[in-house]
């Protein structure tokens, strides 16, 4: 494999670069760019509609290719003008403008080339380079700029020991994925969110993906990657256990020397499935599952490489039944949307609450409510990648109704919020939901069922207060009638049935109680009791609501 | 907008604010290469000002608050896409800082400046 590899880059090395070469980099560029594309949307710190770093570049990118894939170009400063006019005519949001920039310097620094030289390609980064800094007032650092520079500046230093193109390719791969590296350093936001820059980090796979190209390597599969230690998520890996992977075996190490990541991951796929590798001031957790048979295999294979500091062994079946006995700890199930249906995204205050909605026809949930508003940019999130582009916010709370409107402005989708102010409000929407119908009749006949529910809430006062007549002793338990405090009472029980009393609940059907998470269940069905003692003609039912302060919350119909 | 009472008494937010805002976000948006004052008698108010906002205007609209900025753009980048970006930008910089909404953004392109020439 090693000597298939090498004679190929010899064999490489003797070529004239030319500008059918320079289109089968773009190509493999592209390739990479593509198979990575997630990885740097991922990376995304700025929440800005304009859209994920990734894919912008990629359409770029695209539109660069597509300009040149059909041209027979000899000559290499020709091709890359073509390349150049193809990424400015596709241009797409910020990172692709900036990419598009920097193909333009390229070009410029090799226009009257017909082969590429090592000296031409240096100074053609470098053009790159100042081209695309002279496309703003105020660089930000740490950003895809930093990472031209990073290029520019380091395939300049090894100007004297590069033989040849691919010597200054390998130095350019090199330097931006140093770069990348740096970027958490100079921009602060970048550290907060724990993760590089996006655009610097798309820049690095497209000059990595010609490299391969070189190296006569894979592009279709994406590079394994270490993460860092608190990023692994054992939860994912745990939903789908595959036939006849039955241990999961987690092994924490130092290695000793560099670990050679590309051999480390081949050697475990051999082995078994779900491989994650996490990676903390030096060390290192691995993460795979295995058949019974081999479970011992993975620590063996790791115990050569290095210190083992930790071992844990798991039987994936029996983990996997305690869940399902643990209904509360179940994923909960939302429903799946197509295109051109009608999504719904709650706002939900507790996992019970949000069980009950997904069980009604919910499609996300944003985790909010009284004391977590969540923002606009969490409520994006909900619904930004669900298959429709028909959405229906339910707020949940008269505190959120505002940044649910916000989402509706920032995005292109159609969205239209039900202004529930309570959760049994947002409940009693859903029951109006038409997944087939059209928005703006199904979004009016969900805010008209909002009438039809009254809301009592049960909690304690946190302080001393008079309000509408009524007088509040902090510790004492209020009742909220509508979101208006209607009685202070000394337990919760009389809270609640005087709070019933007030809503006239004799004279309606159905009374729902939500009962939060310090509530034990036993508790709940006790309180249901009474409430049915005293009003044995209503029907009277009991749900875990799961959200916090709230001891109850309930429903009157 | 802009306004709010508070039990301790009200907050007012000057479109001007707003506007220095939106001046800084414009200015880091890749592409632009310069403001540019909307029209000579606002440049030169604002140049004897010194005010840091040049080329934005801010007015509110009832409950909406509407952005107008005027760009230089720097020749051979796609101008759409940068002007696209700038709204983004400027928009999400104003909601972030103020948590109130932007109604509208209009960009104009004032004009190109060239660096080099292709």
């Amino acid at each position: 494999m090693a000597d298939v590899k090498s004679a190929r880059v010899k064999r490489l090395r003797k070529q004239k670069i030319d500008g059918q070469s320079l289109k089968r980099l773009v190509e493999a560029g592209l390739a990479w760019l593509r198979t990575n594309q997630q990885i740097v949307n991922s990376l995304n710190v700025f929440p800005v509609p304009d859209g994920d770093t990734g894919t912008n570049m990629l359409l770029t990118l695209t539109s660069a290719y597509d300009e040149i894939k059909d041209s027979g170009e000899k000559h290499f400063g020709k091709m890359a003008a073509l390349v150049a006019k193809g990424a400015l005519m596709g241009a797409r949001g910020n990172s692709g403008v900036i990419l598009s920039q920097l193909w333009r310097g390229f070009a410029r620094g090799v226009q009257d080339r017909e082969t590429l030289d090592v000296e031409t390609l240096v100074k053609a980064f470098a053009d790159a380079r100042d081209t695309a800094y002279k496309g703003v007032v105020r660089p930000v650092e740490g950003t895809i700029l930093t990472v031209a520079r990073g290029i520019a500046s380091g395939t300049e230093s090894g100007l004297s020991s590069a033989n040849d193109a691919i010597d200054v390719l390998e130095t350019a791969v090199s330097s931006a994925d140093e770069s990348v590296r740096q970027t958490p350093e100079l921009l602060p936001i970048l550290k907060q969110a724990g993760v590089v820059d996006s655009g610097g980090k798309g820049l690095f796979f497209i000059l990595e993906g010609m490299l391969r190209h070189v190296y006569g390597e894979a592009l279709d599969k994406p590079l394994v990657s270490v993460q860092s230690l608190s990023a692994m998520n054992f939860e994912n890996a745990m939903e789908g256990v595959e036939e006849g992977q039955d241990y999961e075996v987690v092994v924490d190490f130092f290695p000793q020397g560099e670990l050679d990541l590309q051999k480390f991951y081949r050697r475990l796929e051999e082995m078994g499935t779900s491989i994650q590798v996490g990676e903390g001031d030096g060390m290192y957790r691995m993460h795979i599952h295995v058949p019974l048979e081999k479970r011992y295999e993975p620590i063996d294979y790791v115990m050569g490489l290095g210190t083992i500091t930790k071992v844990a062994m798991e039987n994936l079946l029996a983990q996997m039944d305690d869940i399902q006995k643990n209904t509360a700890q179940r994923p909960i199930k939302f429903s799946a949307v197509e295109a051109g249906q009608i999504a719904v995204v709650v706002v939900s205050p507790g996992s019970g609450l949000s069980r009950i909605f997904a069980s009604l026809g919910a499609a996300a949930v944003v985790a909010g409510g009284q004391t977590m508003n969540p923002s606009t940019q969490d409520i994006l999130n909900a619904f930004e990648n669900l298959p429709t582009d028909k959405v229906i916010i339910l707020p949940n709370n008269k505190n959120i109704i505002m940044a649910a409107n916000q989402a509706k402005d920032v995005t292109v989708k159609k969205v239209e919020v039900v202004p529930s102010r309570t959760v049994p409000q947002g409940l009693a929407a859903m029951l109006s939901l038409q997944p087939d119908g059209e928005l703006a009749s199904v979004s009016e006949k969900m805010t008209k069922a909002l009438s039809a529910v009254q809301t009592g809430e049960i909690t304690t006062a946190v302080r001393n207060v008079e309000i509408d007549g009524v007088n509040v002793k902090q510790g004492q338990v209020i009742a909220l009638l509508d979101g208006k405090l209607v009685v202070s009472a000394n337990s919760i029980e009389e809270g609640c049935l005087r709070l019933l009393e007030k809503a006239e609940a004799g004279e309606k059907e159905i009374i729902t109680l939500f009962y939060g998470q310090d509530m034990p269940h036993t508790e709940a069905n006790r309180m249901a009791d009474l409430v049915r003692a005293k009003f044995p003609n209503q029907e009277v039912e009991v749900q875990e609501g799961g959200q916090p302060h709230y001891q109850f919350i309930i429903s009157i119909e | 907008m802009g306004e709010e009472t508070t039990s301790l008494g009200g907050i007012h937010i000057s479109p001007n604010a707003v506007a220095t805002i939106a001046y800084h976000a414009v200015r880091e948006t890749y592409g632009v290469v310069g403001l540019a004052p909307k029209n000579l008698a606002d440049g030169i108010v604002r140049s004897i000002t010194r005010e840091p906002s040049r080329g934005v205007t801010v007015q509110y609209n009832g409950e909406d608050i509407d952005i107008e900025v005027h760009i230089i753009v720097e020749y051979g980048t796609r101008i759409n896409s940068v002007a696209r970006s700038v709204a983004n930008t400027v928009r999400f910089h104003v909601e972030k800082a103020l948590g109130l909404r932007v109604n509208k953004i209009d960009v104009h392109v004032a004009g190109l400046r060239v660096s080099s020439m292709d």
